[in-house]
């Protein structure tokens, strides 16, 4: 029982914050840059993706199978320090589904996250966003409910079914993150202060490609993802730090199963000495120098949003 | 051409040599130095600008050992809070800017800021953070006249209760010396939390007082070697040693008569001291064993 005469507990102990402190739900979506959307397009369209909507002012599309969102962003910035997209599409950013985006946004900067300074188009939501690893970036959403973002800023393409099921239960399951060498407990740091993730134990493993430290996001579990950092390997020298979202991670209830169905749409998986499909997951090869994803054995199937 | 030693964890400051920025780095790459710690106002004085100075520091071929200072940050509550705030990330950019790893902090000598510990280790953790996605190390240290952290071991406290990876300490043999810290305290140091060491003697045993602490750290640093300290530092470097320290020693030398020699002189007396502390003091292999090192 509690009554407003209590003493606050402030003032006794330090009670911990609460295991998800910005009400984290999971990826909203997640954003591709690159100066050849249509090869993209392309890939995309062969893991069982359909373009459904457009931007009202730029040059970026959206695409979806079941709950996953990817935009393809092409759109050239008019800014002097707007980086140029490049041929090799790059994971620019993702968007996580938040309790109060402004809130979650206000949190992250006390605590000293980078601000992205907003660039919006009149009408546009400003969605407020941080810098992650790289130049990549991390947007707070919290219209995914009732409404969405995409009904504000892009216009769906006609005809199209605006909700396309996702092939064989296709849900995201996390990202993996490269980081330079000794830099996993930075970044584990990052993404526990600044969200909640927690560490795996390092028993504790998904898919066919377990390096690394994985973290585990506090959102409920029909909505938990992942985020793998891998370091380089030790027998490389170091030569250069380079630090990017890698790849995307998508959960399957049954891998093989879905590894014959996108097999029959001509995704082809990686079967060499170090990585082949196995029950617990597989890895599609890697397109347009940089596009891969891994599919990762998860029961879980995730309904559409 | 110089006798070369093993001496590529040793480097100079700019701090101790007049001139333009090209002239510093001429200098101490002649030397025989492969390092170099870097100043603020190294970059945002060059005539041409920031970008030149970064350049000239990257065509330099020298390491940049570390950047320095952000001064007066952590304590500050309300406008001055993110006033200071400001400062670090401009602090932050410049050193990303110079592939540079390590930027020293000293402790606060405000009479703005608080004493709190829960509110040094937030400001710290923020500044952690900051420096994370940049790949940057923060080294704290204790200024000697610093208004709550003026002694390592203090510093050391705040860092273990801050508790983030990339945030360690800085450690000064200039502070450690005028407030007679014992050798000791250096027992429960993480070595591999050490993020930088700097080194400087000087001319007089006693120090008496804290105005005079301040204007013989400004103004009348000397070398390893060159001062009556001779023998501490050399404890204390090999203390460092034997703890398990390998990380860069720079030479935090403020002088004002090296301020108006010709360069290749000051950075010859540094070279001499980098000599001793290589040669003499850690008694080390040459030639030097592992030069192409993996990275783990």
């Amino acid at each position: 029982m509690s009554t407003h005469l209590q003493t606050p507990a402030a003032d006794r102990e330090a009670i911990p914050e609460a295991a998800n402190p910005l009400g984290l739900d999971g990826i909203e979506f997640i954003e591709y840059t690159t100066s050849k959307p249509q090869a993209l397009g392309q890939v995309l369209e062969m893991m069982g993706f359909r373009p459904v909507a457009r931007h009202r002012s730029r040059e970026v599309l959206l695409y979806r199978q079941g709950a996953i969102n990817i935009i393809v962003n092409a759109h050239v910035s008019t800014l002097p320090d707007g980086a140029a997209p490049h041929d090799k599409p790059v994971i620019a950013a993702i968007a996580l589904r938040v309790r109060d985006a402004a809130a979650a946004y206000r949190r992250a900067l006390e605590r000293g996250a980078w601000a992205v300074p907003p660039r919006v188009e009149v009408m546009e939501l400003n969605i407020p966003a941080i810098h992650g690893v790289g130049k990549s970036r991390i947007y707070f959403v919290d219209r995914y409910d009732k409404f969405s973002i995409y009904d504000v800023d892009f216009v769906p393409i006609p005809t199209v079914e605006q909700h396309p099921p996702a092939v064989a239960g296709l849900h995201f399951f996390g990202v993996v993150q490269y980081i330079g060498n000794d830099r996993t407990e930075d970044w584990a740091e990052f993404y526990r202060e600044l969200f909640g993730f927690t560490d795996l134990p390092d028993d504790k493993r998904f898919g066919v490609l377990p390096k690394g430290r994985i973290l585990q996001s506090p959102c409920p579990a029909a909505s938990r993802f992942y985020v793998q950092l891998i370091e380089p390997d030790a027998s490389v020298l170091d030569v250069k730090d380079d630090e990017a979202l890698q790849r995307i991670g998508l959960g399957t209830a049954d891998v093989r199963t879905t590894v014959a169905e996108l097999a029959q749409r001509g995704v082809e998986f990686v079967q060499s000495r170090g990585v082949q499909t196995e029950d617990r997951g597989a890895l599609t090869r890697t397109w347009l120098q940089s596009v891969s994803f891994e599919l990762v054995q998860d029961q879980r199937t995730v309904e559409r949003s | 051409m110089h006798y070369r030693g093993n001496i590529s964890d040793f480097g100079m400051d700019t701090i101790s040599l007049a001139g333009p920025l090209e002239a510093k780095l001429k200098a101490v790459r002649e030397a025989g130095f492969t390092q170099i710690m870097l100043s603020a106002r190294d970059l945002v004085g060059h005539p041409e600008g920031l970008e030149a100075a970064v350049q000239a520091v990257k065509t330099s071929g020298l390491r940049v050992t570390g950047f320095q200072v952000l001064r007066d940050f952590e304590g500050l509550s309300g406008h001055l809070h993110e006033y200071k705030m400001d400062i670090a990330k401009s602090m932050l950019e410049m050193c990303h800017a110079l592939d540079c790893r390590v930027l020293l902090i000293c402790s606060s000598t405000s009479v703005h800021a608080t004493g709190d510990t829960q509110a040094l280790v937030k400001d710290l953790r923020k500044l952690a953070m900051l420096a994370i996605p940049m790949n940057i190390k923060i080294a704290f240290e204790a200024l000697s006249w610093g208004r709550v952290i003026n002694e390592f071991p203090q510093a050391w406290d705040i860092i273990t209760q801050a508790d983030m990876p990339n945030l360690g300490l800085g450690f000064d043999s200039f502070h450690m010396f005028a407030t007679n810290t014992s050798l000791d305290e250096l027992e429960m140091l993480d070595p591999h939390k050490i993020f930088l060491v700097q080194l400087a003697d000087f001319m007089w045993t006693e120090i008496k007082s804290v105005e005079e602490r301040i204007t013989t750290a400004r103004h009348f640093r000397v070398f390893p070697g060159e001062g009556v300290h001779s023998e501490a530092l050399a404890a204390l470097v090999t203390k460092l040693h034997e703890l398990g320290y390998r990380g860069d020693y720079s030479f935090e030398v403020f002088n004002d008569d090296y301020q108006q020699m010709p360069l290749p002189t000051v950075a010859q007396r540094a070279w001499r001291s980098a000599q001793w502390l290589g040669e003499d003091v850690l008694r080390r292999s040459v030639p030097l064993p592992n030069q192409i090192r993996l990275k783990r």
